[in-house]
């Protein structure tokens, strides 16, 4: 399967922030040392250096 | 590098493409400045796009909607200076969105050609060619119930300024049934065969109706100067016998009945004019709203080949959801019919979801997340 590289769509930050808050919330061991106690501050981070271990599935055929 | 070269390589639409090089090809800037400009109208453009899962339709129902709420509520405005009577505010862009098979106002705007354009006489001949004359137009109608005769009195500066040929008139006169045309030097007398009082003046009321000359539709013209050039516009609308005529650009002549546009002009000319009507509208009453957000409407309206109305009897009606029908009119009526037909409801639509709870495909609610696994 070939792996599209295109930015995340503002919806989809929205959802893998959320997932990954969700997850750190509930006590997920975090990717990244961080001085936040704030699930989704620490979910935005981890985003911003790419650590999330979630991708999105886009569906019909992205440019 | 030759700047028209590097417009061309961007990833822009033709439009921006055009007139990025309309506007840097005669100012003398350098390779940076130039490369500045093309990377913030790149931003810029990149911007302005929605983004995947935008509900876009919802947003333009809503940017539609609110100005409309501050439209007019009944205006009857006069066209320009032209002093011809549309319908204009809420009613005219109900109208459109509606689809009505004529619209309260035709009107139509006519172009002359190159050779023509600049020539106040040929337009104004143009315009008495085009205009209906009626026989009551040119002529007082008299009707002797002493005598059971009908005089026709015609003016002889009307005659001319129309130039209407009074053998025409006569020829035209004798297609009435049950009556004699005699001539009188300028005038012309009908004598009805059936000597009674209606009949006569039914006669009166079918002369006076009579057409003459010109398109039967087309009340009055109104010829304008627009710029340099003249410009006809005309209560009535009948595009297809003004097509024909000579000195006409069929390029630029419209109408404002947008199933006549999609009629003669065929789908794509009824989608702009969709768009230009309902744009105008808008802008008549002050009110600015994206094209983009008329541009969908329009787009949904011609989408099938054929000019649907937005409401029940054509885009809301006509949607595949039992639930979303239902959800828009007669709620009873088209479950009961739905439950008659054992219709089945596949859920993809938006109002569907929201009416049996479930997260509805727009907006996050459209991302599906897979877990990443492994090291890549």
């Amino acid at each position: 399967m070939k792996e599209v590289v295109k930015k995340l769509t503002r919806y989809e930050r929205a959802r893998i922030v959320g997932a990954r808050a969700l997850q750190i919330s509930m006590g997920a061991p975090t990717l990244i040392e961080s001085n936040t106690t704030d699930p989704i501050d620490m979910a935005l981070e981890e985003l911003k250096k790419g650590v999330i271990p979630i991708t999105i599935k886009r569906r019909g055929t992205p440019r | 590098m030759d700047l028209q070269e590097t417009i061309k390589a961007l990833k822009l639409p033709l439009n921006v493409k055009n007139d990025l090089f309309a506007e840097l090809s005669p100012l003398q800037l350098s390779d940076d400045e130039i490369d500045e400009i093309l990377e913030t109208t790149k931003k810029v453009y990149e911007r302005s796009r929605v983004e995947p899962c935008e509900a876009v339709g919802t947003i333009a129902a809503q940017s539609i909607g609110e100005p409309g709420t501050q439209m007019t509520m009944r205006t009857f405005h006069y066209a320009g200076v032209a002093d011809i009577n549309v319908t204009l505010g809420l009613p005219r862009l109900i109208e459109i969105v509606d689809a009505r098979k004529v619209p309260d106002t035709p009107m139509m705007t006519i172009y002359l050609d190159v050779e023509s354009a600049t020539d106040r006489d040929k337009a104004l001949q143009l315009a008495w060619e085009i205009e209906g004359t009626h026989v009551s137009d040119i002529a007082d109608i008299l009707a002797d119930t002493d005598e059971m005769q009908i005089y026709l009195e015609f003016d002889d500066r009307a005659l001319q300024q129309r130039k209407v040929d009074l053998d025409a008139v006569v020829t035209k006169l004798e297609t009435l049934q049950d009556v004699d045309v005699r001539v009188d030097g300028s005038n012309i007398v009908l004598i009805p065969s059936v000597k009674r009082y209606r009949a006569l003046l039914q006669i009166v009321e079918k002369a006076k109706a009579m057409v003459v000359k010109g398109i039967d539709d087309i009340k009055r013209v109104v010829v304008r100067k627009e710029r340099e050039e003249y410009v006809l516009y005309t209560e009535g609308s009948s595009l297809k016998k003004v097509m024909v005529l000579e000195h006409i650009d069929a390029t630029r002549t419209k109408t404002n009945n947008i199933n006549e546009m999609a009629e003669v002009f065929g789908i794509e000319a009824a989608r702009n004019s969709i768009i230009e009507e309902a744009m105008d509208t808008l802008r008549e009453q002050g009110l600015t709203v994206d094209v983009r957000h008329i541009m969908l409407v329009a787009d949904m309206m011609t989408l099938d080949g054929e000019v649907k109305q937005i409401g029940r009897h054509g885009i809301a009606g006509e949607k595949t959801s039992v639930l979303s029908r239902a959800a828009f009119e007669v709620t009873v009526n088209h479950l009961l019919d739905a439950a008659i037909r054992g219709e089945t409801d596949e859920l993809v639509g938006v109002t569907e979801n929201v009416i049996v709870g479930q997260p509805i495909l727009l907006g996050t609610g459209d991302v599906r997340l897979i877990a990443r696994t492994g090291r890549e």
